[in-house]
């Protein structure tokens, strides 16, 4: 077996981090606690954990400040634990580049789930990217420079925006993407304010890649939020 | 609306007339004697009369009328308009100048008049729309603080809610998975310890719950003025033990000094509820001071009528500015207020204190500790006055303590 993945917990609420780190040990995970983002920080810089999990409201430095400082240094996925009203900071983490969120209270498989996935994400594109003219994921496959792409082994027809809006879906596999990220991404800084524009899009691709476009399950909505792409299985 | 002001503006002519041919008649029977400047003075008092109550036109009217009258029956040769002696054409001249001027003055004062009292009016209608605007303006901004103030309030109580809900789920989760991790044959490694561990959480975490909604309850009971006292005369020291020996487990750590004024008078107060006030500040100091420091406890007499009791930690404070904040309900200066520190509580143990006290007519407020170091917080209890004792078994047990 390879070395366990590390687990950075950051949370003001002692009984909560205690849970985690049991909950997450057990499952062969190596966990570290903080109990703000001051000390969240520090304990990244010292120990490189593979993986963090974030609370947003903290004393000295939150979740938010964390995520921030964290990005400048960092490409490391950030999970955010985040409460029902929480809605505004929660986005503002994922633009800050959080990768994702869990909303309080949640159950340890869920948390799980979402550990997996980002840790997945964050070890396997690595050598996807690296290849530049051909993307694999899950029923997708994409050649960049010819600008083809089959899904479940079929192609399929996609406009030179649709085209761009799937592949960085398939880059950003399993992450959240806000509305505000992808409009940055695809139109640029003029247009994030522009969720309409991405609906109708989002609406195209999903006409052309789901088997049901009204039960999409590529391209999943996550409400007033954004976007999460699930490449499906293999 | 329009009939009324017309009829008005001719009954002014009318009367203007009517009065000085009245007059006339009334002075020609009097007498025929009678003096021309009696007759001259009383129709002008006439003209004023007619400017004064019906304005400048009928009085200009009434003023030639009795010029008229005034020339064909009073100036000799009596019955014409022809004057004999030059005298009087300059009498009359006089009078018609007199009662026209007269007139104009007095009819225009009352426009005047008139006028003033209309703006006087104005103004105060405009002052009640103001103020009413001003009222509603007002009630609306403290309907939207306190809409405000309610949602922060929601907000913190869903918080404090959430969180031991949190941790509880995260437990259960944890402990159901390695049941049936067991079950599928794919076990996860749980050892007993940890699963006591998570067991402890949810314990703790259920029991944090039910002292944030006994907290609530007692709070809206406060809020509401409906906090029963049950008022019996008891003594400091009786209080003091109570709360320490319920604080024994969280003080374990600390060193607890007490300081308790000899021969201090029996107080007539709920027992049971500051007993509750001199737990929760000995909870907070135990909460935020280290391991291995003192919690120092005193009680003492101030002035005739009062006692005096404070305790105090020797942890890092509390900044002035937040001393008075503290007693806010929600309020947390672990949270809200940027000290560090890992402990919190539920934000309701010193506004439910304040409440007690206050109950009972006494004060409660922080001061820095000992050396401007720690927190010191004193609150200050009536001495009761025996004569409204309630029960008189109790007020005979003081006397004799006393």
């Amino acid at each position: 077996m390879t070395e366990p993945a590390k687990i950075l917990v950051v949370d003001d609420e002692p009984q909560l981090t205690r849970v985690l780190r049991t909950g997450l040990k057990s499952h062969g995970y190596e966990v570290r606690a903080a109990a703000d983002g001051l000390a969240g920080f520090e304990t990244f810089s010292d120990w490189h954990p593979d993986l963090v999990i974030t609370d947003l409201a903290m004393p000295n430095v939150d979740g938010l400040e964390l995520c921030r400082r964290l990005r400048a240094i960092s490409q490391v996925p950030i999970i955010v634990l985040s409460a029902k009203g929480e809605e505004k900071t929660k986005v503002e983490a994922l633009d800050l580049g959080a990768d994702d969120f869990v909303t309080k209270p949640f159950g340890i498989d869920e948390l799980l789930a979402r550990v997996r996935a980002s840790l997945r994400r964050a070890n396997a594109p690595a050598t996807t990217q690296m290849t530049a003219t051909v993307l694999e994921s899950g029923d997708f496959h994409v050649d960049l420079e010819s600008r083809a792409i089959t899904v479940r082994g079929q192609p399929i027809r996609l406009t030179p925006k649709e085209f761009d809006l799937l592949v960085y879906f398939i880059k950003h596999a399993g992450k959240v993407l806000t509305h505000r990220t992808l409009l940055a991404a695809l139109w640029g800084g003029n247009y994030v304010e522009q969720n309409e524009y991405l609906r109708v899009f989002v609406g195209n691709v999903r006409k052309k890649i789901e088997v049901d476009p009204a039960k999409p399950q590529y391209i999943l909505t996550e409400p007033w939020i954004g976007y999460r792409f699930d490449p499906g299985e293999r | 609306m329009r009939r009324p002001v017309l009829d008005q503006r001719w009954a002014g002519y009318v009367v203007a007339a009517l009065s000085v041919f009245t007059l006339t008649l009334v002075l020609k029977i009097v007498g025929t004697h009678i003096n021309a400047a009696t007759v001259s003075l009383t129709l002008l008092l006439n003209v004023l009369f007619i400017a004064t109550r019906w304005g400048s036109l009928p009085a200009l009217l009434a003023s030639i009328l009795a010029m008229l009258c005034f020339n064909f029956f009073f100036l000799p040769p009596f019955g014409t308009f022809t004057i004999a002696a030059t005298d009087n054409w300059v009498a009359l001249l006089a009078f018609l100048v007199t009662a026209v001027t007269a007139g104009q003055l007095s009819a225009r004062a009352k426009k005047r008049a008139e006028e003033a009292e209309l703006g006087k009016r104005e103004i105060e209608r405009l002052y009640t729309e103001l103020r009413d605007a001003f009222g509603r303006a007002s009630h609306a901004e403290a309907l939207r603080q306190s809409e405000k103030l309610k949602s922060a309030l929601l907000d913190a109580v869903t918080h404090d809610l959430r969180t031991p809900l949190t941790s509880i789920k995260a437990s259960i989760t944890t402990l159901l998975d390695e049941v049936r991790g067991r079950v599928n044959g794919k076990p996860i490694a749980l050892d007993a310890e940890s699963k006591v561990e998570m067991m402890e959480v949810i314990d703790e975490e259920t029991d944090r719950l039910n002292r944030f909604i006994s907290g609530l309850i007692e709070l809206a009971r406060i809020e509401a003025g409906e906090l029963q006292l049950r008022r019996r005369w008891g003594t400091i020291d009786e209080i003091i033990s109570a709360a320490l020996a319920r604080a024994e487990l969280i003080t374990r750590q600390r060193r607890i000094e007490l300081d308790v004024e000899k021969e201090l008078p029996g107080v007539r107060v709920d027992e049971r509820a500051v007993s509750e006030v001199v737990y929760t500040l000995i909870d907070n100091a135990a909460k935020y001071s280290p391991k291995g420091s003192t919690i120092r406890l005193t009680a003492r007499r101030a002035g005739d009528e009062q006692i005096q009791m404070t305790i105090e930690d020797e942890g890092q404070g509390i900044p002035t500015d937040l001393r008075e904040r503290v007693f806010d309900k929600f309020f947390r200066a672990t949270r809200d207020g940027d000290i560090t520190k890992q402990p919190t509580g539920t934000g309701m143990g010193l506004a439910i204190a304040k409440g007690i006290i206050e109950a009972h007519e006494g004060k409660i407020w922080i001061e820095s500790g000992a050396g401007g170091k720690g927190t010191r917080v004193l609150f200050t209890l009536p001495i009761g006055d025996e004569e409204v004792a309630e029960e008189p078994q109790y007020s005979v047990s003081t006397i004799e303590r006393r």
